[in-house]
Order: structure tokens, then sequence, then C-alpha cells
């Protein structure tokens, strides 16, 4: 049971880190959280592919937890409250979204 | 008419979305509440805060139950319209068949069965001769609760998320079922709508003008979570598809009969009595060979279903099914047996794929599986569906604002009104029900009903309020309707559990030290709320204030431009 519990904590980690990596690929997104810097070509390739895997390795970590069945609704609806989440981070708190990030 | 296809999209969206929205903000509200409705219950009957019971014993605790179970007063009224003549009193009707149910959540047990009557039907196709009665026990007792005892979460607020609690012909379900072909087709028109789908995703911008940010989140809401929004839609219909297509009771019926005679050759389940009286075997030891069988299988478990037919007949059969604590289907590995002599008739075999994704697809929303984790998501899907949907009304108004004119100015009137009632109102409801719980008196008669009178009273207050405070709609102002009915809501939320605490004794720092969630869940879930409503009021106090400011300074209703900046 423990285990488990781990298990889904560390994919709900990840669904929302590729779901910011996602957001930070988005160039209005990424201006609003680095302060209006450009976002260079390969940076915006290098988070579209960092978010994948982060997507991947969630789901990953949801079958590891569960049943495939009931992994596959458990990892739906963690991506929808990461996407939510990052949403609302955006709107208040842009500027945390660094830490996900913090190169150029 | 329209211009081009996305326009005409739009015309379908908003109208249809308007008229059936209000029917989705109950189904998606109380449908969030039914996630929980069993730990609901705990928190409105304090005499079954226990903790969950498996599967009582047949032999020495359910069986003198189902000797004291009676066919149901409303079944008999109801079925009394359907037969020749008087039904016999209750006392002498015969049990045929019973059931009980239990899930991983439940401390009581649901029980019921079928009484044969001798009744002629008045439609002579109409094979149905059975009463129902029905009942919730003590699993550790053998006890019957009281039905005035009204369990809010189970026996309310889940019928009202499905049916809306319009019993004649059915009407709740089919209302419901509409507002679910049409949540589908808003969420397709929806997509076709949105220019920017996954460019603005993770788009919010609270400190936009009203208009802007309450359809960014209108559409925030709607894309994140709509995988959720189209599974719940769709497998919300198809649980009742046999209600919106009765085939086998109309065009295919003689072929429907046919295949129920067919099934119980194959499957070896005698189909009719055989007429002849037969004792019943041991049921715990057929529990006992059902658990041998589940654990052999390297799925061991416990019971979640258990059925019997033809009771004291020699083709009597016992069903046991097990609890779907750990899948996502309801309950399964049905093991059968001879009720007389307790031989094993069947083991149902793996599922067909078609089966499977059925059990699959309606698990998903009936969700008994033992999951905290996603029956919280789901509490966040079904939220952010009635974001979406208050969100949608509120854009509506808010668009039409700015050129309010005569008749238009009444439509927008009512449609803010009727906002602030499936809105704000509906929370009022909620918790004027849960305060009359706590606060009627424990042996009144009638308490249960009455718990739901006040519902639809207050309800019905609600609205006449947010109706007699729409006036500055019309002005291009906000309804001050909204802010007094959530400091309503917060006040009631707080008495809620206030009153908890003063009839039971179990405040939250007795149920949170007992990690009794179920209780203690209730109550905190009341108080953030309560926290919210506050806050929200506070931020609209706010609006209203920059709104009316502008009207006065400038002597016409504020544009745009003039509603400055705020979160």
């Amino acid at each position: 049971m423990g285990e488990a519990v781990l298990l889904l904590l560390v994919a709900a980690i990840c669904s929302f880190c590729a779901m910011a990596w996602f957001a930070l690929a988005k160039p209005a997104h990424w201006r609003q959280v680095r302060r209006g810097t450009p976002l260079a070509h390969g940076t915006r390739r290098a988070l579209q592919v960092a978010g994948s895997l982060a997507l991947l390795l969630s789901l990953w970590l949801c079958l590891r937890a569960d049943a495939p069945s009931m992994a596959a609704l458990v990892w739906l609806m963690l991506l929808a409250v990461s996407a939510a989440a990052v949403a609302f981070t955006l709107s208040w708190r842009p500027h945390w979204l660094r830490l996900w990030w913090p190169g150029r | 008419m329209f211009a081009n296809f996305r326009q005409a999209m739009a015309w379908v969206h908003t109208w249809f979305g308007l008229v059936l929205g209000y029917v989705l903000m109950v189904a998606f509200f109380f449908g969030s509440l039914s996630v929980f409705d069993r730990e609901i219950d705990r928190w409105a009957v304090p005499e079954t805060r226990f903790a969950a019971q498996p599967m009582p014993s047949f032999d020495t605790v359910l069986k003198p139950v189902y000797d004291k179970l009676r066919a149901h007063p409303d079944d008999m009224a109801a079925t009394a319209l359907r037969v020749e003549g008087d039904i016999p009193h209750p006392d002498t009707l015969p049990l045929v068949s019973l059931y009980a149910y239990t899930t991983h959540r439940d401390p009581v047990l649901q029980i019921g069965g079928e009484f044969a009557i001798p009744n002629k039907p008045i439609d002579a196709s109409d094979d149905h001769q059975h009463v129902h009665g029905w009942a919730s026990i003590d699993p550790r007792s053998g006890a019957y609760l009281s039905e005035d005892k009204l369990q809010v979460g189970s026996d309310f607020f889940y019928p009202l998320h499905y049916g809306l609690h319009l019993h004649w012909k059915n009407l709740g379900y089919w209302i419901v079922g509409l507002a679910a072909l049409i949540m589908l087709v808003a969420l397709v028109t929806g997509v076709v709508m949105h220019r920017k789908l996954f460019k603005e995703l993770f788009t919010f911008r609270p400190h936009k003008r009203t208009q802007r940010s309450v359809l960014d989140l209108h559409n925030l809401t709607g894309v994140v979570a709509l995988p959720f929004h189209f599974f719940f839609a769709f497998t919300g219909l198809l649980i009742f598809a046999g209600i919106y297509f009765p085939l086998s009771q109309t065009a295919l019926e003689p072929l429907a009969k046919q295949h129920e005679v067919l099934q119980a050759e194959r499957t070896g389940l005698p189909h009719e009595p055989a007429g002849i009286a037969a004792p019943l075997a041991s049921v715990d030891a057929m529990v006992a060979e059902a658990k041998r069988r589940w654990a052999a299988r390297d799925m061991p478990g416990e019971v979640g279903y258990l059925y019997m037919d033809h009771l004291g007949d020699a083709n009597g059969y016992v069903s046991i099914f097990r609890a779907g604590s750990d899948q996502v289907a309801l309950v399964g590995q049905g093991v059968h047996f001879k009720a007389s002599n307790g031989g094993v008739l069947r083991e149902d075999p793996p599922l067909t794929p078609v089966f499977a994704v059925n059990e699959f697809l309606t698990g998903l929303h009936l969700q008994h599986f033992r999951h905290w984790l996603l029956r919280w998501l789901y509490v966040f899907g079904g939220l952010a569906g009635c974001v979406c949907i208050a969100t949608g009304f509120v854009f509506f108004v808010e668009k039409r604002k700015r050129q309010m004119a005569g008749q238009s100015a009444m439509l927008v009137r009512w449609v803010d009104a009727l906002a602030v009632t499936a809105v704000t109102g509906m929370l009022l409801a909620t918790a004027t029900m849960l305060v009359a719980n706590r606060l009627l008196p424990e042996d009144m008669v009638g308490r249960g009903v009455w718990q739901e009178r006040l519902f639809w009273y207050s309800w019905l207050a609600a609205l006449a309020h947010a109706a007699s405070r729409s006036a500055p709609v019309a002005r291009g102002l906000m309804s001050p309707a909204w802010r007094e009915q959530c400091w309503a809501y917060a006040a009631l939320a707080v008495a809620a559990v206030l009153l908890n605490w003063l009839t039971t004794g179990d405040h939250l720092g007795k149920t949170l030290a007992a990690s009794y969630w179920p209780v203690a869940g209730v109550d905190i879930c009341l108080l953030l709320s309560a926290a919210v409503a506050v806050r929200s009021a506070r931020l609209l106090r706010v609006r209203e204030g920059v709104r009316a400011q502008a009207l006065a300074t400038t002597g016409h209703a504020p544009l745009d431009a003039l509603e400055p900046a705020r979160g």
C-alpha cells in the first residue's frame, strides 16, 4: 500500500512537471515566466521533449501502482489537475515556474 | 442563417448550453458530492458512524433479517395501480428472491427482495408480478435503520444527480439524459468554437475584465478536464441505456424473453421455480467456497453482492459475487450454488471483451473501487464541470450587458437570476439540508421528508432572492445576490459544522484524532467551502463597487475600459 502511494505521488509530480514544461514551451508563457526573454528554438524543442518524457514516465508510474484499467483513469485525471495547477500558477505566481527551467 | 460553420456551432453551444446548463449544473454538483455519498451518510446519520463492515454471515445474521423484511409501502402503492384487485397484506406475501449489496465504504448493508403477489396484471403483457421491499441494516446486529434517518448522501444527493427526484414517468432520467447528450454536443461544438485550444491551454487571466477572465476559466475548466467530461456524460447515458432504449420491453421483447430462457439453459441457473419446496443449505459454507475459488484464481476478496432466486424452491440458487474494490467493474467473478444442497452450479468464466468494456465504462462512473486518490480526482473533474457551466452563464450575461436594451434586458436579468440560483442557490439548499438534518428532532415523524422539503424550499427562496435583486444587471452592473448568497452559504456551512459538534459531540478535534475521515472530511470540506465563499463575497464586493463607481462618474453603463485590472 505504502509503495503504491509513493508511486502515485511521484506520478503526480511527473505529471505536473510535464504540464509545466509544455506550458513553458509556449512563447507567451515563457515570456511571462522569464520576464520577457524570448524563447530560443532549441530550448523550445528541449522543453517539448522533456514534457513528453515526463508524461510517459507518469503513465509508467501509474501502471506500476495500479491495474492498467485503473491506472489509465488515474493518469488522465492527474493530467487534468496538473494542467489546471500549472495554469493557476501562471496566473498568480508565474515566477515559481522559473525553477522548472533554470537555464536560458 | 450563419456566415460559417463556426458561427453555427457557437449558436448551438450557446443556446442549448444555456437551457440545459442548469440541469447539467445539478448533475455535476451532486455527482461530485455523490463521490462521497457514503461519507455524507455517516455525517447525516450519526448512529451509523462506525467502521465499514464486510458482508455478515447469512446463516446467523441475515436470515432473520430477511424474515422481517416486508414489501415497501411505496412499491405496494405503485404496484396496486398495475394489477387487478387488492394486493394481500404484506405480512402474507412470500419472499421469492433477495439481494444484499455492500462496498468497502459501507458500515450499513443495503438489502432487498421481491415478494410474489397473486393478482392478475391489468396489462396482460406485464409479467412482473412482484412487489419490492428494501432497507438498510446494521450488519453487526441485524437491526433495521429507520427510513426517517434519511441517508442524505446515497438516498438524496445521489438520486438527485441522475434523476432530479422527478419520478413521474421517469421524467428525471429523461431530462438528465437529454442534458448529458447536450453535454456531448456542447463539448464538440465548444472545441470547434475554440480557436486556440492548445495555444491557450494554460491561459487564465484573472486580472483582465470579467468577460475575458470568465471566458478563460470556461475554456480552461472545459479543456483540461475534457476526457472526464466526455466519459462521464457518455457513461452516464450508457448506464441508463435500458431506459432510453427500452428495446427489451418493446420491439425486441420476444427476443429478450427467449434470450433469458436460453441463457438460463446455458448457465444452468433455473429460469423458473420447480414448484417443489426445498430447504436452504448453509449459505456461509457457499461463501467460504466462493472465497476459496477466488483465492485459487489469485484474486482473494470479500463478498460484494449476494443474490438468491426461487427461495424455498427446489430450483432455488445462490449467486455470490466478489466486491470490485480492486478493479473498475463493480462486482464480478460470480460463483453460483444450488440453494438446497450447496453444490456449485457454475463459476462465471472471464468476461467477453464486449461485457468487459461495458463493465469498465459503467464501473468508472459508479466508482465502487478502493482508490481514494482517484475519488478526489473525480471530485476535481466534477467541480471543474461546475465551474465550466457557471462561467458559461456569467459569460453569456457579461457579453450582453454591453448591448442591453428592451427585451434582452429582461432575458439577461432572468439568466443571471437563474445562474445565481443554480450556483450559490444550490449550495445554499445543500447547506440548509445539512443544518436541518442536525436541527430536526431525532424522533420526529417524517424527519427524512422534512429534510428534503427544506432543501427544496430553501432553493426556491434562493431563486426568489436572486430574482428580486437582479435589477442592477439591466444597468450593466453585477447582481448583489451573488455576494449575499455567498455570505448566507458560508454562515450555513459553519452552522452545520457547529451543529454536528453540539448534537453528536463529534467535533473536528475528536474525529481527526480518531482518524474518522467520513465525518472529519465532511466537516473540513464545509469549512473550506465556507472560507472560499467568504473570499468570493469579498472579491465580488470590490468588483461591484468598481462598476457602480464607473456608472456614477460616466453616467452610462461601464464599458470594458472602465473596469480596471484586479484579481
